[in-house]
This record gives structure tokens, C-alpha cells and sequence, in this order.
């Protein structure tokens, strides 16, 4: 069998994803279309033997393999960093159980930074996962079209920029003396009293703040995209076709359906939000005081500033298990698309 | 196809050049001279490797240049001055050592100390690098990177040029470590000198002093903050509560403290302390905890501050930024003066690195860093003291650092460790201002003392800062 | 879909100005307080233009001045020289990786792939420790081959499951047509699976990249004088400098311009990218 030419199948591929949506179709997790696109035939048949020759494995699994080792040593060296006995500037990994974890757990801050981590994982998540449903919905009901690729572009421009950048101009915005919000705000005649990043009962919510304004448009086009399955759309448009309110239709058709994608989200989110650490740390520092301190930069200052390194990497230790927690369920589900 | 495989390799191929390029040239220079290496590649325009190649090339026959490998994190307005100054002086005596500087932004050094810790754990240390004394120094010389200097202070006869309790701050079990040159003084109160002829108020000395002028101000003039402080860095919350708690415990029991020699629990004057320290919060800027300490001293040439307690090293941002000039403008006392007039300091110094590769070339540096010749430029511009005492105050243009310079000369001894240069190992040191930060936003006097307490413990700060004597 | 609703369509307006305002907002602010004079930022007068727009503060940040000491053109260099290299490797090496992972079912293969998943989430407060003492050991640190190794630590897992998202729905019958004619496996990638997967590779090259330009606590953490990138530097001058607001903002642009760049010109693969990267697996 002589083989299609190179550019030809480049054509017949760049024909059949031409649109984005076909292309996360055949990407997306609903994307049953994989298997519809290749040919029953080539399903049916046995695949060629499953074992590779050596060159093979060096090409194709070495390179991901070494960084994959290196990755999971550092993981293990850490843990046994944070039980040994390093603090100062030198090395010392003198074996001292563990002490560290006992000592974070009798330290106020380290309570005060899990209580402010819990709030990110909370405020965090829910509401960027609410207003990205809310608005991928409405963005669906446009009555104009021209709106949506407007909006997409607005929203998703901050997933370009850095959280140091964003952090800046918020920092900003948020002077209580002379920021951008207050002085707008007096120039409406508004005598505002916010006193934003600089009142420690309220500053995380104004940091958290800035993480959704961020994050809001990839939420936005995640949401959309499990939007995007045909299944869906049918069920859509039986319910629209029977009546039911468009409210109806979101709560008891859409949510319930994109569960899958919403894993997905939610998962990425509540990953970003444990491992914040430019915001607070370009914006507030931790302070007033250590109010808006959390785990990951502790683990900093702990490291770096405090040399207490044995400290610092019994943190990271106890971030990468909560992280741990947190992929469990979407690894399992992943492992089992991947392999079906 | 091979168009696309062409077009793959060319990219891959520009792509390693470019990420290639510096690193290439330091393997390279690397196994030639040792020295050179990391610093030739800095400034790293991206050039194709022939030409880095014939760089190294040509750089080989020549004879071996003297160099000094620096480090330092003086990179601010004022401080990158004084570090040219500095340079300059020591070219002025040896002009044909090459200066190779590593500036390392952030302030107090916390970013220098990562890479040096980096570049120790390498193998490849620097000659010299910035140090501050007390507890920082101790941890360089605890973790075996400084070399004692005990020779060259004896030929210098440096213990007898500066204040003794500057030269115990720098000596570790009987041998000096480390060659000041200049002493920071961290209590001084700086003050709206317009405002005060205005209201016909005299600068406090005590707190009991400093409310009441607070209190004036506040009635004049209520929308502005009497006190400007910026908490950011977390370290502005601590000095002003220094400044009452040095009134209230008196000097000799405040560095009993910080050695960890009383408990807070039973302390009295700790807890006093914090309650007057409270009861300052009314004067001080609601925003403070979103400033950082130039920002905080910028309020008052911005006029929405009439005082603010920072070290020597404000009269430069007061002067540079904000327009100011000393004695004019703005006036400056130390605060408090009550039991006694104290001067918490720290210094700035350098030393000479366990394994420098150039040992020879940074003992004549450090003889230069002991002479007035670089003493006088550079402390005039950074805004510190001199170390040296014999040098004449009025070298100095303001009249600010030319009496407190004199009160040094007269009164050696009143000088104690201050929050950087700290008494305490600086891992409670760091801790200890953020439960003072948080106290001034949060305040709560018995659970603070409890975590003070308790930071004492944990940190073991009676063993670690045992080293400490004074007077 | 579409609605004709009137309550819809006022929501929707209503919703368009709010997000016009959110996100214009910040961006306007900072242009035009770019080219301000420190006088004019000290007025106040956020929202009103300047008259004489300053060009030269965004000379002052690049090349540095004494107000500015930080120069932005070096860290640009070398947050470019390090971004490019590790989005050329690691979609070199991932792509192999994953077109591993998505052609073998053996346990090794489902090994790997749940080691690999974990790793896309690995929090690098959890390695960085083990990271800086290596990289310090090894005397990459010193040079842009620390933070390159490292951000490949990370990239490359991340570059292997998209780029293996995107083989899963390759037509296999292509490959197996080549292997009927006796072409290896590693030809077969190369000349079949490569060539049609470029729009994939694009997609994952933009994705890393915005992520390797825009990382912080990893550069911060290795950033020694000689390699440290914008993001360090822009922290630096928002830190230590005296409040020049409109500087700030100028250096604030110059480092977001290049991702930027690539988003407003590669707009589309960037969608498909952040997608991909969120539906991995």
C-alpha cells in the first residue's frame, strides 16, 4: 500500500479540526468522536506487538523517564531533608524525626496559614466556578455573536500575564490613601472607608479577588467547552423544544452533564489556589502582620530567609500531600479515559 | 517533508544556540580560568558562540589580572552611589585590580544570601561579600565561610580605631571575623520641622513626650498621621516598639532579653511595653502594613506625616527623594533619650570568604574598607556613621550625623545591637516581627507575650546568642 | 441557542459593561500611567491621559537610569533565553513521551502515566530544596541551564500528556499503514505523526512558554545576578525602589508584552492550548 503523502494527510487533518470546537471535540474528554473518526477496521485489528526494541524505549520513555526520576528523587530528598536537622547555612542532615512537623504543628502561624489556605481553596473555587458557568451560559444565549469572541478576548488576557504584573497594578488599585479605586471612588462623591489589602480581617478576600479576576476566563472557556458536546446540545434543545425555562435548562440539563469538565476545573483551581504564592507575596508579604500569610510562602521565608531548611521542607512536604489529596479523584478519572 | 524536517532542525538548532551561548562559555571558561567564568556571561547579550570562544581565547596569554570577586545587595538609590564610591576609593590605591561585583538586589541581602549559600555549596565562593554583624555574621561563621581575621586587625590596630561594642559585634569566640565599615543607628526619631516651628513643638524624648506632641498634632491638624511607619517588611513595627520598650526596660535588661536571659511572662516592662506600643496605634498611618520603610518615609516630605522612626539610612531617601534637606526641612533626635541615650546600630562589613580565590587581593580590600579614605565617600553617601572614631564628624554635611558621630566619639559604650544586626539568631529575629506586626494590627498583650515566649523557646535563643557581651 | 429574550439581552449588556469595566480598567491605567511624569502620577488624575506622554521612561526601564536601577533588557534576554529553550525541549522530549504513553497499554506505561499525571500538580514548594542544592552542586545555577533543567523537570511531564492527548485522537490506520511498509517506529513518528501533529505542538509550545515567562517562586528561588528574569526583576523594582508608579507600570508592560504577543496574534492555538492543558487525560 503506497502511503498518502505527507502534506496530504497534513491537509485532510487541518480540514477535519478546522474549527476549535472540532478540535476539543476530538481533544476533549467527551471526545467519543476518537474512536468514531478511525476506522472500525483499524479497531478491530490486533494491535502490532506492544513491546519496544531498545531503541525505541531510548527515544520514545528515556527522556521522560529521567526527568520523571529526578522529579520524584527531589520529592523523597525533600522528605528527608525535613527530617533531618538543617538549620543554618550549611548542609546538615543529621537524622532528627520528626521534630520540624512537631514544631510547625505548635506554631500559631502555621495554624494562621492553613486557615488562610482553607480560605483560598474555598473562595477561591466556588465563586470563579459559579460566574464561569453563569457566564459561559449567557455567552451560549447571546444574542449577538460578535459579543462572545469581545468577551472571550477580555476575560482571557490575564492568562497571559504574570501574577507579579497583575499583582502590581492591583497592589495599586488597592492603596487606601491614594490607590486607583479610592480616588475614583472620592471622585464620584464617594467617601470610601475600604481599606482593602490593609485591614488584616478582610486582605485575603481583596487577594482572592485578584485570583479570580485573573482566572476567571480559562474558567470561562473550560466551561464552555464541555458545553460543546453534541449530546448536550440535543438534550438542550429537546428541553428548549418541551418548555422548560432557561434557568430550568442550566440547572437540571447543563451542571448535571459537565460534570466531567467541572472535575476538571475545579481541580485546577483548587491546585492553583494551594500553591498561591505570587500574589501574597507581591502584593501584602504576608502582612498586616501574618494575616495573609500562607503555607507556600512560609515555606519560603522558613527556607530562605530563616535558614530553617529543614523546616521549610517539612512544608513542602505537607503541601504536596494536601496537593496529593486534591488530584486523587481527577488522576483516577484521567487514568481511566486515557486507558479505555 | 524535508522542508518541514529543515525547518524543525534550524529551530532547534537556533534554540540550543541561544540557550547555549552563555551557559557554553561558562563550562568553557570554567576549565580555563576559574575566575572569570560566571561574570564574563552576566550581562549576557546573546552572542554566537565563535565570538565567546575567541574571547576566552584571547583572554588566556595575557598575564593573570588581579581580581576581587564581590558581593553585595547595595543596589538602591543612595547605596549604588556609595558602592561606586567605595570602588573608587579602593581603585584610587590599586588601580589595576579588576572589580568583578555580583549586586544582589533585596534589601537586608535575603536574595544575596540564597545565591551565595548557592554559589558556597558549589564550590565557588567570592572573595568578599556584604555582611551585617551580630547574629548574621555568627551564622556565616557557624556554617565555615569566613576566615578570621585576627592578623589583619592587629596591623591595623582596627579594635582601637573603632567603638568597642562595634568590635564585639564582630568577633566570634575572641577573633574578629569581618572588617565594619560603617554603623547604622537604628532609633532615631525624624521629624516635620516646619510643622513643629508651627505649632511651636519641640522633638520628644520619651514617650510620655511623644503622645503628647502627638496629641498637638492631632488637634491642628487631624488628617494627618502623627507617626509614619511602613510594615511591610515587617521589621518598621519592631523598631518603634524597641524605641518604648528600650524607655521602659533601660539598655541593660533590653539586651538581656533579646539574649533570652529573662522570660516575657515575668518581664513586667514587656508587657508594659506593649500596652504603650498599643496605645500608639491611634498616630500612626492606617496603611502602614502596605508600605515599605522609603515609602513610609516618603509621608512626610509627601506631608501626610509629620514623624517617622527609621535608621540613619533615611536621611538619603529624605534628601534624594523626597527634596528635603537636613536641618532644614527636616530635623532628627534619638528616640527615646530616657533612661539613657542609647544608639541601637548595626554595621555593614566584609570579610574574606573560606576558599576566595584571591586571598592576597582581598586583604589589601579590606585594609582599603578600614581606611577613612573609603569610610569618609561612602558612609556620606549611604547614610550611615563611620566606623572609625578618629575620623572628624564634620566630614559629614549634615548636622544630624555630625553630633551623633560626636556623641559616638564621646560616648563609645552607649551603643547596642539593633533589629538587624541582631542579638537574637535572625530565624527569631524574622518570627519575632511578625508577632510584633501582628500585634499592632491584632492586638492581644498575653497571648503576644505566650508567643514571644514560646519563640524563645523554640529558637533556643539563650544558647545561640550567648556569644553576645555587653557592655 | 441564540435567545431573542429581552431580559436576557439587558443581562448580557448589563454583564458586557461590568467586564468591560474589570478588565479594561487595569490595562488602561497602566498604559496611561506609563507615560506619565512622576509629578503627574503624584496629582492623582488616574483615569485622564497625560498631554506629553513620556516614551523615555520606558528607555529609563530598559537600559536603567539612577532612578531605575534594574534594567529590564537583560532579564528580557534572559527570561527569552530560557522560556524558548524549555519550550523547544520539553515539547521535544513530551512529544515522544507521550506519543509512548498513548500507544502502549503495558502496566509500565500506566505506571509512568499516573507517575506523570501526579507530576503535572507536583507543588514546587514540595522540590525545591533537593532543586537549588543540585543545581547549586552541579554549578548549573550559576549559568541559564539551572533554571532551564529545572523548569524541564516540570515541563516535560505537563508536555507529554498534552502532546499525548492530542496522538490518542491521530488515526491510527496512518501509522499503521507505515509499519505495513516496514518503516520503524521512531520513522513513523517522526515522519508521519510529527508532520500532522504541528498545530498540536504550537498549541503546547504557547502553553509553556506563558507558563515558564510568567513563573515566579522557581526563578525567584535560583535567580542568581547573571540569569534572573523579568518576573524577579519587576518584583525588585516594585519592592525596593521609591514609588515611581508610572516606571513600574512601564516595566510591568514591557515583561507582559511578549506572552502577550503571542496571544494576540496565536490566539486560537492559545485557546486550544489552556484547553488542552485542562482536559489532559
Amino acid at each position: 500500500m503506497q502511503f498518502p503523502h505527507p502534506y496530504r494527510i497534513l491537509k485532510i487533518i487541518n480540514k477535519r479540526f478546522r474549527s476549535p470546537s472540532q478540535w476539543l471535540a476530538l481533544t476533549s474528554i467527551q471526545g467519543r468522536q476518537v474512536s468514531a473518526i478511525t476506522s472500525p477496521v483499524v479497531r478491530g485489528r490486533k494491535r502490532r506487538r506492544d513491546q519496544l526494541t531498545l531503541a525505541e524505549f531510548l527515544v520514545f520513555v528515556v527522556p521522560l523517564l529521567i526527568f520523571v526520576v529526578i522529579l520524584y528523587g527531589t520529592l523523597i530528598w525533600t522528605f528527608y531533608v525535613s527530617l533531618a536537622n538543617w538549620s543554618g547555612i550549611a548542609a546538615n542532615y543529621e537524622f532528627a524525626g520528626f521534630k520540624w512537623y512537631q514544631s510547625l504543628f505548635n506554631n500559631i502561624r502555621f495554624w494562621v496559614d492553613v486557615q488562610n489556605n482553607l480560605k483560598w481553596l474555598i473562595l477561591g473555587v466556588i465563586p470563579t466556578v459559579f460566574l464561569a458557568i453563569f457566564l459561559a451560559y449567557l455567552l451560549e444565549l447571546a444574542p449577538f455573536p460578535a459579543i462572545e469572541s469581545y468577551i472571550r478576548t477580555l476575560i482571557l488576557y490575564p492568562v497571559a500575564m504574570s501574577f507579579i504584573v497583575t499583582g502590581t497594578i492591583w497592589s495599586w488599585m488597592y492603596e487606601p490613601k491614594r490607590g486607583v479605586f479610592n480616588t475614583i471612588l472620592s471622585a464620584l462623591g464617594v467617601q470610601s472607608q475600604l481599606t482593602y489589602t490593609t485591614n488584616p480581617s478582610t486582605a485575603t478576600y481583596w487577594l482572592i479577588l485578584i485570583f479570580i479576576w485573573q482566572y476567571l476566563g480559562f474558567a470561562v472557556i473550560i466551561v464552555q467547552s464541555s458545553f460543546r458536546t453534541s449530546e448536550l446540545q440535543e438534550m438542550i434543545e429537546a428541553a428548549t423544544v418541551d418548555g422548560a425555562s432557561k434557568l430550568r435548562i442550566l440547572f437540571s440539563i447543563i451542571i448535571p452533564n459537565i460534570r466531567s469538565g467541572l472535575l476538571v476545573l475545579v481541580s485546577l483551581l483548587l491546585i492553583s489556589t494551594l500553591k498561591v504564592f505570587d500574589i501574597v507575596y507581591i502584593v501584602t508579604f504576608g502582612g498586616p502582620g501574618i494575616s495573609t500569610d500562607v503555607l507556600s510562602l512560609y515555606m519560603f521565608i522558613a527556607t530562605f530567609q530563616q535558614h530553617l531548611v529543614s523546616m521549610g521542607a517539612a512544608l513542602g512536604v505537607i503541601i504536596f500531600l494536601i496537593a496529593f489529596i486534591i488530584v486523587i479523584p481527577y488522576t483516577i478519572y484521567a487514568l481511566r479515559r486515557w486507558f479505555e | 517533508m524535508k522542508k518541514i524536517f529543515a525547518l524543525l532542525s534550524a529551530l532547534m538548532i537556533f534554540s540550543m544556540i541561544l540557550s547555549a551561548c552563555a551557559p557554553q562559555t561558562v563550562v568553557q571558561t570554567v576549565v580555563v580560568t576559574e575566575v572569570v567564568t560566571q561574570e564574563v556571561v552576566v550581562e549576557g547579550t546573546p552572542q554566537v558562540k565563535e565570538v565567546v570562544k575567541t574571547v576566552v581565547v584571547e583572554a588566556t596569554p595575557e598575564p593573570k589580572k588581579p581580581q576581587l570577586i564581590i558581593f553585595n545587595w547595595w543596589t538602591a538609590p543612595g547605596e549604588r552611589e556609595a558602592a561606586d564610591a567605595m570602588y573608587e576609593a579602593f581603585k584610587a590605591k590599586y588601580p589595576d585590580v579588576e572589580i568583578i561585583e555580583n549586586p544582589t538586589p533585596g534589601g537586608g541581602g535575603v536574595n544575596q544570601r540564597v545565591v551565595l549559600q548557592a554559589r558556597m555549596t558549589a564550590g565557588l565562593p567570592p572573595d568578599t561579600f556584604q555582611t551585617l554583624g551580630g547574629a548574621e555574621l555568627k551564622a556565616y561563621v557557624d556554617a565555615g565561610q569566613l576566615e578570621p581575621l585576627d592578623d589583619l586587625w592587629a596591623q591595623l590596630d582596627y579594635a582601637n580605631k573603632i567603638p568597642g561594642p562595634l568590635a564585639k559585634a564582630v568577633t566570634v569566640d575572641g577573633h574578629p571575623y569581618v572588617v565594619p565599615l560603617n554603623m547604622h543607628i537604628q532609633n532615631i526619631l525624624y521629624y516635620n520641622k516646619a510643622l513643629f516651628d508651627e505649632l511651636q513643638l519641640t522633638p520628644p524624648t520619651n514617650y510620655d513626650e511623644l503622645v503628647a506632641t502627638c496629641e498637638a498634632i492631632k488637634a491642628a491638624k487631624p488628617d494627618l498621621a502623627c507617626i509614619g511607619l511602613g510594615s511591610k517588611e515587617k521589621w518598621g513595627d519592631a523598631f518603634v516598639f524597641d524605641a518604648v520598650f528600650m524607655e521602659e526596660a533601660g539598655p541593660a535588661d533590653y539586651v538581656k532579653f533579646y539574649k533570652g536571659e529573662l522570660d516575657p511572662a515575668t518581664f513586667e516592662p514587656f508587657k508594659r511595653s506593649l500596652e504603650k506600643f498599643q496605645a500608639l496605634a491611634p498616630y500612626i498611618n492606617t496603611d502602614h502594613a502596605g508600605l515599605t520603610w522609603d515609602q513610609a518615609t516618603a509621608l512626610l516630605p509627601g506631608g501626610t506625616a509629620a514623624m517617622t522612626l527609621m535608621g540613619t539610612w533615611a536621611i538619603g531617601a529624605l534628601e534624594k527623594g523626597g527634596g528635603w534637606k537636613a536641618g532644614m526641612d527636616f530635623g532628627a533626635v534619638t528616640f527615646p533619650q530616657k533612661p539613657e541615650r542609647i544608639l541601637l546600630f548595626h554595621p555593614d562589613t566584609y570579610g574574606l570568604a573560606k576558599g576566595a580565590p584571591n586571598p592576597e587581593t582581598t586583604l589589601k580590600w579590606l585594609e582599603v574598607v578600614a581606611s577613612p579614605e573609603l569610610q569618609i565617600p561612602t558612609d556620606v553617601i549611604q547614610g550611615g556613621l563611620f566606623a572609625r572614631t578618629d575620623i572628624d564628624p564634620t566630614e559629614f554635611p549634615d548636622p544630624i550625623r555630625q553630633e551623633l558621630m560626636q556623641y559616638v566619639r564621646d560616648n563609645p559604650d552607649k551603643l547596642i545591637l539593633d533589629q538587624h544586626g541582631s542579638i537574637a539568631p535572625s530565624s527569631f529575629t524574622s518570627e519575632y516581627w511578625n508577632v510584633i506586626a501582628s500585634f499592632l494590627v491584632q492586638p492581644d498583650v498575653n497571648a503576644t507575650i505566650q508567643q514571644v515566649a514560646s519563640l524563645f523557646q523554640q529558637f533556643n535563643v539563650k544558647d545561640a546568642s550567648a556569644w553576645y557581651q555587653w557592655p | 441557542m441564540k435567545s431573542k429574550n429581552i431580559t436576557i439581552k439587558i443581562i448580557v449588556i448589563l454583564t458586557l459593561i461590568l467586564l468591560s469595566f474589570a478588565y479594561l480598567l487595569p490595562v488602561y491605567v497602566m498604559i496611561i500611567t506609563s507615560l506619565k511624569s512622576v509629578q503627574e502620577v503624584t496629582v492623582g488624575n488616574y483615569l485622564i491621559p497625560t498631554g506629553s506622554p513620556q516614551f523615555v521612561n520606558y528607555a529609563e526601564v530598559l537600559f536603567g537610569s539612577v532612578r531605575f536601577r534594574s534594567q529590564m533588557l537583560p532579564r528580557l534576554l534572559n527570561s527569552m533565553i530560557i522560556s524558548f529553550s524549555v519550550t523547544f525541549l520539553s515539547a521535544f522530549f513530551g512529544g515522544l513521551g507521550g506519543y509512548y504513553l498513548s500507544r502502549s497499554k503495558s502496566t509500565f506505561a500506566r505506571v509512568l502515566f499516573i507517575l506523570v499525571g501526579i507530576a503535572l500538580y507536583m507543588p514546587l514548594q514540595a522540590i525545591i530544596i533537593p532543586l537549588v542544592t543540585l543545581m547549586a552542586k552541579t554549578r548549573l545555577l550559576l549559568t541559564h541551564w539551572g533554571l532551564i533543567v529545572s523548569y524541564l523537570v516540570l515541563n516535560v511531564p505537563l508536555a507529554s500528556v498534552l502532546m499525548g492527548t492530542f496522538f490518542l485522537s491521530v488515526p491510527r490506520e496512518l501509522e499503521e499503514a507505515a509499519e505495513v511498509d516496514g518503516a520503524s517506529k521512531i520513522q513513523t513518528f517522526f515522519r508521519i505523526v510529527t508532520p500532522i501533529s504541528m498545530p498540536a505542538y504550537v498549541s503546547v509550545a504557547i502553553i509553556i512558554f506563558t507558563q515558564v515567562w510568567n513563573e515566579f517562586f522557581l526563578a525567584l528561588s535560583l535567580s542568581s545576578p547573571s540569569t534572573q528574569t523579568v518576573q524577579v526583576v519587576m518584583a525588585e523594582a516594585k519592592g525596593t525602589t521609591l514609588v515611581l508608579y508610572n516606571l513600574q507600570m512601564a516595566a510591568a508592560l514591557i515583561s507582559v508584552f511578549v506572552p502577550l504577543l503571542f496571544f494576540l496574534l496565536l490566539g486560537r492555538y492559545f485557546i486550544r492550548g489552556i484547553l488542552a492543558g485542562a482536559l489532559k487525560g
